[in-house]
């Protein structure tokens, strides 16, 4: 018969084990509470490894005289074999010959079998290092306590899985993110190409020649667009997997950033760009990638930042050149700033504005592919100002 | 008198390509290349029909097309670049009258504007009486207009026609390609959806208890119709 007050200790203990969340503070709690009526020196839960088959230690603590034999497991490893095999309590005694001896050498061990999930996982073991023997009221406390912590490791391995499974689901909607963003990236062009090719196949009207011209050089640029799209994809994932092809050769940055800007002044001639450059010598580096870095800041401040002008600016010093590349426009919240470098990150709530979230992904691996440095600082409403460092020899 | 078409969208591209190929049909355009500035435009000329991009800076096409039937029954069209079915589902949700997917062809675009503005006509009114009651529903067909209980309520010109198929076929079960073909055009005959989200709508506006509706019928498997008068 139980009394109010074991009922009521009972209560109180497992309200306190559940309560913690971390299950090996849980144990921790479980074996403290219940020492009262049921001493030993240490304790360990051996679980059989799904993997390996072997046995391993997954939670050990030492009390009073055990404290010497804390370090290893291995006083309590052949019980937990022996419970694994027979799937029963087992009691071992110490043998005859530690009579006599040290007490840490006459152990006293009770093992006693975990299921978790109905399916026989382990072993729990106690530990008493020179008696007394175990009574069949500790016995059936210790069996109290291998279901309790049975329970508590299933918890356990249920919030692994959970975790896991949340990582999982947090990566595929990240790719559905990307499959979506570019289909619609693809499906711009293609909406003009489709719409203006089949406009000039209708054969109820008959269009002017002007008209005619105009059509298909738009769909000339469309087309170009759609493979520069897929450049960009390919490329990045070549950066990615790191076998794209570096041509270095002797690179006038200042020309060539020139260069890039003269190209932009042509599809933009509005957009205001100034310069501020040191004679700069030149530097070992693939040119073709860098223009490709500045197209993309370019592209980017036409986008995210339009009606402002572009001020650039170049510095040499320590065998490095400095280069800044400002615009004074909304400039990007402080949060999503660690970000924007990322592969197909894209600032929330700029889904207004097209993009792949590769192209600032592409400007920093080709600078870290030339052991360069790429950052950026924004403030709200002021603008947003990308820095970029180069070698001149990036071998030195 | 031609047609004026409000076309919103701000890809100018898009905008050349929508209003070059509606006016060799004949049609006035005016363009606004946001939400904002179509409601402007709107608001400053008679307008027939709105062809309305779904993905624009600031107010977009889902916001603006609610705005627009708040004071409006103008037919509108939704151009949505993406094809999935919950944005078409939105935007008739949101009392757009069609949709086009991006990419879509000039006929395509052409067929369609044509087929909203003839459903956008006041039906030829062959019956010989000018009033139809159902309950506490009335029509008065010369006038174009739908009243409940003796409040006056607003139909768009889809719903409008969608309404008369049941009020001249009473007591008759009408099968969805029935009035997707006599509403909407043959064209449309199997496009379910746009027919769920109409009647939907139409019941909202007509029925005390959408859920459970007196006028407008559900017949599983068949159809829908409206019952005959209890007399």
């Amino acid at each position: 018969m139980m009394d109010i007050k074991t009922l009521s200790l009972l209560h109180n203990i497992f309200q306190e084990v559940q309560s913690k969340q971390d299950w090996k503070t849980a144990l921790d709690t479980l074996f403290g509470s219940l020492r009262g009526s049921f001493v030993f020196d240490n304790v360990a839960i051996y679980l059989l490894d799904p993997q390996t088959k072997g046995l391993e230690v997954v939670y050990a603590r030492a009390k009073g005289r055990g404290k010497k034999a804390e370090a290893d497991a291995a006083w309590g490893s052949s019980t937990a074999m022996d419970v694994l095999a027979s799937g029963e309590t087992i009691l071992h005694l110490p043998s005859q010959e530690t009579k006599g001896k040290d007490r840490v050498a006459q152990a006293y061990l009770l093992g006693i079998p975990l299921n978790i999930g109905s399916k026989l996982s382990g072993a729990l073991v106690f530990v008493r290092f020179g008696g007394p023997e175990f009574s069949d009221l500790q016995i059936q406390i210790g069996s109290l306590q291998a279901f309790w912590s049975a329970a508590l490791i299933e918890r356990r391995d249920l919030q692994e899985a959970r975790t896991e499974l949340d990582s999982v689901q947090r990566q595929m909607r990240f790719q559905d993110d990307v499959v979506s963003t570019i289909s619609h990236e693809l499906r711009t062009p293609l909406g003009f190409i489709k719409g203006y090719a089949t406009s000039l196949l209708r054969q109820d009207t008959i269009w002017d020649e002007t008209t005619q011209r105009e059509f298909l050089n738009i769909i000339d640029e469309e087309a170009d667009q759609l493979t520069r799209l897929i450049e960009n994809m390919l490329e990045s994932s070549r950066l990615q997997s790191k076998t794209l092809q570096f041509k270095f050769t002797q690179v006038r940055m200042d020309a060539l950033v020139r260069d890039v800007a003269t190209r932009v002044n042509s599809r933009y001639p509005e957009l205001k760009i100034t310069f501020d450059v040191q004679p700069l010598p030149p530097l070992h580096g693939d040119g073709f990638r860098l223009s490709q870095v500045f197209e993309n800041l370019f592209s980017n401040a036409i986008k995210y930042a339009p009606d402002s002008e572009i001020n650039i600016s170049m510095r040499i010093g320590d065998g490095r050149i400095r280069i800044t590349f400002a615009d004074n426009g909304e400039g990007i919240p402080e949060d999503y700033l660690p970000f924007i470098f990322e592969r197909f990150y894209r600032v929330p709530g700029e889904r207004t504005v097209s993009g792949t979230g590769l192209g600032l992904y592409i400007c920093r691996q080709i600078i870290l592919a030339h052991h360069g440095n790429i950052w950026v600082e924004s403030a709200l409403n002021k603008g947003t100002t990308f820095y970029l460092e180069l070698s001149i020899d990036p071998q030195l | 008198m031609a047609k004026r078409i409000l076309i919103v969208d701000d890809e100018p591209r898009y905008l050349r390509l929508l209003e070059a190929n509606l006016r060799t049909e004949g049609y006035e355009v005016a363009t606004a290349k946001d939400g904002l500035q179509a409601l402007e435009v709107f608001s400053a000329q008679p307008i027939d029909l709105v062809l309305l991009d779904v993905m624009m800076p600031g107010l977009d096409g889902f916001e603006t097309c609610q705005r627009l039937r708040e004071f409006s029954n103008v037919p509108i069209v939704i151009l949505t670049a993406r094809g999935e079915a919950q944005d078409r589902v939105r935007g008739l949700d949101l009392g757009a009258d069609d949709y086009l997917v991006k990419p879509f062809s000039a006929t395509e675009l052409l067929a369609r504007v044509r087929a909203v503005l003839r459903r956008a006509q006041p039906p030829v009114e062959t019956s010989q009486a000018r009033f139809f009651t159902h309950d506490d529903l009335k029509i008065d067909f010369a006038r174009a207009e739908v009243w409940r209980g003796g409040n006056a309520i607003s139909l768009s010109a889809t719903e409008y026609r969608l309404l008369l198929q049941f009020a001249h076929n009473i007591g008759k079960i009408l099968t969805s390609e029935d009035l997707l073909t006599s509403v909407w055009g043959v064209e449309y005959k199997t496009d379910k959806e746009i027919l769920w989200v109409s009647i939907a709508r139409l019941r909202q506006k007509l029925e005390e208890d959408a859920h459970n509706p007196r006028h407008i019928v559900t017949r599983s498997g068949l159809g829908y119709l409206m019952t005959p008068n209890e007399v």
